[in-house]
């Protein structure tokens, strides 16, 4: 077996069989997709997939599913060779929060802040929640990557 | 009054307009005498927004602005880009265009680390290093320029190919360019591990440990000198690479040292490559047909990028504009460890372990924003057009 399938195996083997329930799926070959029930189970599993070694965090996508859905998903990444395992967390718009990462991934506090600025997702327990990409003048509660951002508010 | 005892530390403010660096960034260091005792760091004075302008264009359009994201990698920008179309679209690339995007992108990388070197020597104070590394820098631009028509953006990738072809003439040149690059490159090997001073700003700063470099997330060449094995090239072989197997360049030190010494020995393997895939060139089409609308799908592109890993989530909604394009450049992974790093030493060391990762500041933010006096203009595309028209 290669390094990617081993990847694979055993993280479809976590996600089904453990406590969380999680939905999975393989989109593609390489891809597993788990989607979460709740941010609480976020840290266990990230946890679970450091103690097994498997993969490092290598982005974290904010996705908007439009104003009608009324829903945020944070996607992270972890990559292992050629495995890439996302782990899918469904948001409300309207207050969304996840639990930070940086005490496990100290790597993932760039990524939250930035998602934290482009989509307004409150990250809690993050240590510095300063803006790092947007201006400091920017106005407070806009978003420039939601669907509804408009950017003549900027005017 | 009661004069107070002033607290030794001292905080100060490199950038945006930053001394070592033709990019900005600002960098708010803390020290105590000449010891740093704490970074920070704040990006985004080159954020352009492009992953917001990406959702209002088409899959043909983004492309050419996803190549302006850097100016030193466009190509493997346009690369990460074109995997993950392609993949959306189920389309199969030419192994000809591949092959040929494989060969740009080691000439890109080549130019890339010889741009490095001369920015990282002019850093240590020794400039004719500098010089003479960007003199033969030209080299592989001049190649650029004959293969594509630019020394810069070549834009050499379509949507399902390539534009440009090789032909004998240019493949004469290319291995006659490498030929003179390879002799220079054993000489600037000989000149980063032995010259003695150069040595004094390199050996043992900036030390990295392999532990270190995996739990900051490190990727590229910062990580290979370190011995962590991260080379996507590798890992999960893209487009040709699968056929073109790459050797891994570790080295164990961690230190400055080891960054000059795996950028420079991965000159080799990219001039291995590059003669290699010359001789193999398998002949046929050069582009696949690509449609224009793209049913909703997701996917994910992994490229090595001469910095390190470049990470591209794309999402398609059935339209032939994309849902959302995530882009992440290995400068953000990188730059986490020269924070971490830099403290504890001298603060003169602080823009030689900065150019050590070989940041790219433009890849790392991504609106236009033109400030005239304490009003903030924001230009909407028409008038940015009319703009630049």
């Amino acid at each position: 077996m290669t390094k990617t399938e081993e990847a694979l195996a055993l993280a479809s083997d976590m996600m089904e069989n453990w406590a969380w329930e999680t939905i999975t799926v393989r989109p593609e070959p390489n891809r597993l997709d788990a989607t979460l029930k709740s941010t609480d189970d976020l840290i266990p599993i990230v946890v679970a997939l450091r103690v097994k070694r498997l993969g490092y965090l290598s982005a974290i996508t904010g996705l908007d599913l439009g104003v009608e859905a009324g829903e945020l998903e944070v996607l992270y990444h972890f990559c292992a060779a050629a495995a890439v395992i996302t782990l899918r967390l469904r948001l409300p718009r309207e207050a969304p929060v996840v639990p930070s990462l940086s005490e496990i991934i100290p790597s993932a506090e760039a990524f939250e802040r930035e998602l934290r600025e482009m989509f307004g997702v409150e990250i809690s327990g993050l240590k510095t929640p300063e803006r790092l990409y947007l201006p400091d003048d920017w106005p407070e509660g806009v978003y420039p990557l939601r669907k509804d951002f408009d950017p003549s508010v900027l005017q | 009054m009661q004069k107070e005892k002033t607290v030794s530390s001292f905080t100060i403010p490199i950038g945006p307009q930053h001394p070592a660096l033709k990019e900005p960034g600002h960098f708010l260091i803390t020290v105590d005498g000449e010891i740093v005792t704490k970074t920070v760091v704040r990006l985004g004075y080159a954020h352009r927004g492009i992953e917001r302008a990406l959702e209002e264009r088409n899959y043909v359009q983004c492309m050419y602005l996803l190549e302006r994201i850097c100016g030193i990698c466009s190509h493997i920008h346009a690369t990460a880009y074109c995997h993950a179309v392609e993949q959306l679209a189920g389309v199969e690339v030419p192994p000809r265009a591949q092959a040929i995007r494989l060969l740009v992108a080691e000439l890109e990388r080549i130019h890339s680390h010889f741009l490095w070197l001369g920015v990282a020597a002019h850093e240590a104070g020794f400039d004719t290093l500098f010089m003479y590394s960007w003199r033969d820098r030209e080299t592989v631009m001049d190649l650029l320029e004959n293969m594509t028509g630019n020394r810069v953006n070549y834009s050499a990738n379509l949507l399902g190919g390539v534009k440009f072809d090789v032909d004998d003439a240019l493949e004469g040149e290319i291995l006659k360019g490498l030929e003179f690059l390879e002799e220079r490159t054993h000489h600037y090997l000989d000149v980063v591990k032995t010259d003695i001073m150069f040595l004094q700003r390199t050996s043992g700063i900036g030390v990295m440990t392999r532990r270190q470099a995996e739990v900051l997330g490190a990727v590229g060449p910062t990580a290979r000198a370190s011995g962590v094995a991260r080379d996507i090239r590798v890992e999960a072989p893209y487009g040709a690479y699968v056929e073109h197997p790459v050797n891994i360049i570790l080295e164990q030190d961690g230190d400055l040292r080891a960054r000059f010494i795996v950028r420079l020995r991965e000159l080799f393997e990219s001039y291995r490559l590059i003669r290699e895939v010359l001789e193999t060139l398998p002949a046929g089409e050069l582009v696949g047909r690509v449609p224009r609308r793209i049913k909703a799908s997701e996917t994910v592109s992994r490229v090595e990028a001469p910095r390190g890993e470049l990470f591209y989530f794309v999402k398609s909604n059935g339209s032939d504009k994309p849902e959302r394009v995530k882009v992440r450049t290995p400068t953000i992974c990188n730059m986490l460890s020269v924070i971490k790093l830099a403290v504890g030493h001298q603060l003169a060391d602080i823009p030689m372990i900065l150019t050590g990762i070989d940041p790219c500041f433009s890849c790392n933010d991504r609106s236009v924003q033109i400030r005239s006096g304490d009003n903030l203009q924001v230009l909407t595309w028409e008038q940015l057009r009319q703009f630049g028209a």
